[in-house]
């Protein structure tokens, strides 16, 4: 199979998958509810139940032949459409963009669900690409020491602390570090790291006078960099680490062994042998030889970290009260915004797979032996 | 010589059954990290088993608001002056909010996590043996729809989908308990295993000793279930096992973000939740439940991180 075949093979694939998906959490939240529920992200206060049953009929829900809005809400038999022709007549609602108004408490009916996605979204980005970042940057050393020193002290403990935060409660962990940094470490009558948000202008480290920002991106320290505000970035830095510190450490431990094993499977090899026999410094034949050929599967890896990290901030979002998308869909579950659920899964899940898919092609580009099947 | 190797008796090979399994044993008691995942999560399986008998199960709704947030245990100086007073008795690890022994209401709900995540875990090995088996085993058209819909389930967030489950569920009218928690879990486990089982089958089906199996004329279900599956079993043990550290953090995460049947429950990630309104006055109330479902997860992760080594191949030769 060509590459190019494979390619078009997994991205008929998943369009089949997230179809499915989506069909999956429309049965869920929809063909478990009454079906009223369908109606709320585009119902205003004003309407009568003659422009109900029209708004009904519209979003295929309702039959034609329906008679009142009344019959609609007690579910008289012929008035609601089958669960499959409701989920065609929101697939066509989606596609054509119109996501309804947010449910969302506070700014429900006055807001897009698209636009209150995409305004939130850049916050989840930042949050994911900055614990990707220091995953990265904890992970690889920690797992080439593993390697270099295998079954010794180092690799012992590099080994416990890749367990010790795959067992972390991330939201327990996040706890600690607010106790600690919040409560405990404090400069000037207040914890010198912020707990909560992503900016906070008052916590010990902060500086009180940032003023504002021009919006490019959506993403705070993104923003304040291009609009050159040193101060406004410095407090976003201040408000991510804590949050980043948690996803980090919990999911540090997948990229370490990595590493690890395919560092060690490297310094096996024959032409290391040779290269310990030419008598090379070890740092040397570590560094320059076995590191370039080890970090390939690591790399891909990574390359997965911001698309694992995107799926994964729900708790951490929730309890760092981070404006992101994770902790707006909490909300919205708790109100059954059935609209924004399935935007933020569907976006979640395409990024990942997505990823999974860029993650294969590189693979198979740059590793010939890689066949496609 | 070769004669002498092909024909091992049924004794012989009793017997290097013994000494395999005496060397895997060994194995384990050679890593000392081993030992402490076996320490903790045996201990937490016996502490789940007993709990009844240490703390009356009910005491949990017996409330006494006056002790409430109380610390006066002299071994631990939290650095500031506890505004509550716990009048003669001493509690080891302080009181919640409505003056319950916060020790006790631990012990009471190391069992809650226990159960659910066994049941979690073994309803999605029964799964994973049954659909995997069949996938691997099958192959074809079968096989393709069985993997694509592990597929869909695995990129949904393990998180978002038991929440909607549990969300949905409740608004029609059932309440949130730990039963419906466990089975929006179970419906977000499955596929891990499904694939690994189908994996394990594919690689096993191809071996000789399955060819002469069927040269016997041994049947399709019973070559499967009788020689595939037992062969295959480790790299699932090694799954179940890290998996129950797992399903305890995952549960105690939704119970903690709100899926709570109880707020007063004792259950792990319920009593962290409980604490964290008082973080800034009585730490404690955070401090050890969590510390509690971390002492458990490590545990459970440390023993599967070992019977992987034990088990592989590498590490034997």
């Amino acid at each position: 199979m060509k590459l190019y075949e494979y390619a078009i093979r997994r991205i008929v694939l998943m369009v089949g998958v997230l179809v499915a998906l989506s069909f999956i959490m429309f049965y869920l939240a929809r063909g478990l509810l009454p079906p009223t529920t369908a109606l709320a992200p585009f119902i205003t206060p004003r309407m009568n139940d003659i422009e109900k049953l029209s708004l009904a009929q519209s979003l295929g829900v309702a039959t034609a032949s329906c008679p009142s809005f009344g019959a609609f809400s007690v579910q008289a038999a012929g008035c609601v459409v089958p669960l499959w022709g409701q989920y065609i007549g929101w697939l066509q609602q989606i596609v054509s963009g119109n996501w309804g108004y947010t449910l969302l408490p506070g700014i429900a009916g006055t807001q897009t669900t698209w636009n209150v996605f995409w305004a939130r979204f850049p916050f989840t980005a930042e949050l994911a690409i900055g614990a990707s970042i220091l995953t990265i940057l904890i992970g690889f050393p920690l797992g080439i020491i593993s390697a270099t020193h295998n079954n010794k002290p180092p690799d012992h403990a590099s080994r416990i602390i890749a367990l010790g935060g795959y067992s972390l409660p991330q939201f327990w962990f996040a706890a600690i570090l607010q106790i600690v940094f919040v409560l405990y470490v404090t400069l000037g009558g207040s914890g010198i790291l912020p707990g909560s948000g992503s900016l906070s202008t008052t916590c010990g480290l902060c500086l009180a006078n940032i003023g504002t920002i021009h919006t490019y991106s959506g993403m705070p320290m993104l923003d304040s960099l291009l609009s050159g505000n040193i101060p406004y970035f410095w407090d976003s830095l201040l408000a991510l680490i804590l949050p980043a510190l948690v996803l980090s450490i919990t999911s540090i431990g997948a990229l370490t062994r990595i590493i690890r094993s395919s560092m060690l499977e490297t310094l096996r090899q024959d032409y290391i042998l040779l290269a310990r026999s030419k008598g090379l410094k070890e740092r040397v034949i570590v560094y320059k030889h076995a590191l370039r050929n080890a970090v390939l599967p690591a790399v891909t890896i990574s390359g997965l970290l911001v698309a694992f990290f995107l799926g994964g901030v729900v708790v951490i979002e929730d309890v760092f009260s981070w404006p992101g998308v994770g902790s707006t869909a909490v909300a919205a579950i708790s109100v059954v915004d059935v609209n924004f659920i399935e935007l933020y899964t569907l976006v979640t899940a395409l990024i990942i797979v997505v990823a999974n898919l860029a993650v294969d092609i590189i693979y198979a580009k740059v590793d010939p032996r890689i066949r496609y099947s | 010589m070769k004669e002498e190797l092909e024909t091992e008796t049924v004794q012989e090979a009793g017997t290097r059954r013994t000494s395999d399994v005496r060397f895997s044993l060994h194995l384990l008691r050679s890593n000392p990290l081993v030992v402490i995942g076996i320490v903790i999560s045996v201990g937490t399986l016996v502490l789940s088993a007993v709990s009844g008998l240490l703390v009356n199960p009910g005491s949990w709704q017996h409330y006494a608001p006056q002790l409430g947030l109380c610390w006066n245990n002299p071994v631990v100086n939290w650095g500031f002056k506890n505004i509550f007073n716990c009048g003669g008795s001493v509690y080891p690890l302080g009181t919640d909010l409505k003056g319950r022994d916060l020790l006790s209401m631990i012990i009471l709900a190391i069992p809650t996590d226990v159960e659910i995540a066994l049941e979690v875990v073994a309803s999605a090995v029964v799964i994973g043996v049954v659909f995997g088996a069949i996938a691997g085993y099958a192959g074809g058209l079968l096989d393709e729809l069985i993997l694509r819909l592990t597929d869909v389930f695995l990129s949904i967030p393990v998180i978002l989908l038991a929440l909607v489950l549990v969300v949905v569920l409740e608004a029609r009218g059932l309440p949130v308990s730990l039963s419906l928690l466990t089975i929006a879990l179970v419906v977000t486990w499955w596929p891990v295993y499904v694939r690994l089982v189908r994996s394990q089958v594919l690689s096993e089906k191809e071996r000789p000793y399955v060819e002469s199996l069927r040269a016997m004329g041994a049947s399709r279900t019973r070559i499967l279930f009788l020689h595939v599956i037992p062969n295959s079993i480790y790299p699932l043990l090694v799954q179940a096992t890290l998996d129950i550290g797992s399903v305890i953090l995952t549960v105690s995460a939704l119970i903690f973000i709100g899926l709570t049947p109880n707020p007063y429950y004792p259950e792990l990630g319920n009593l962290v939740n409980m604490g964290i309104q008082h973080l800034a006055i009585a730490p404690w109330l955070v401090i050890f439940p969590g510390l509690t479902i971390f002492i458990i997860s490590l545990g459970f992760n440390l023993l599967g991180d070992g019977i992987r080594d034990v088990f592989d191949p590498r590490l034997r030769r």
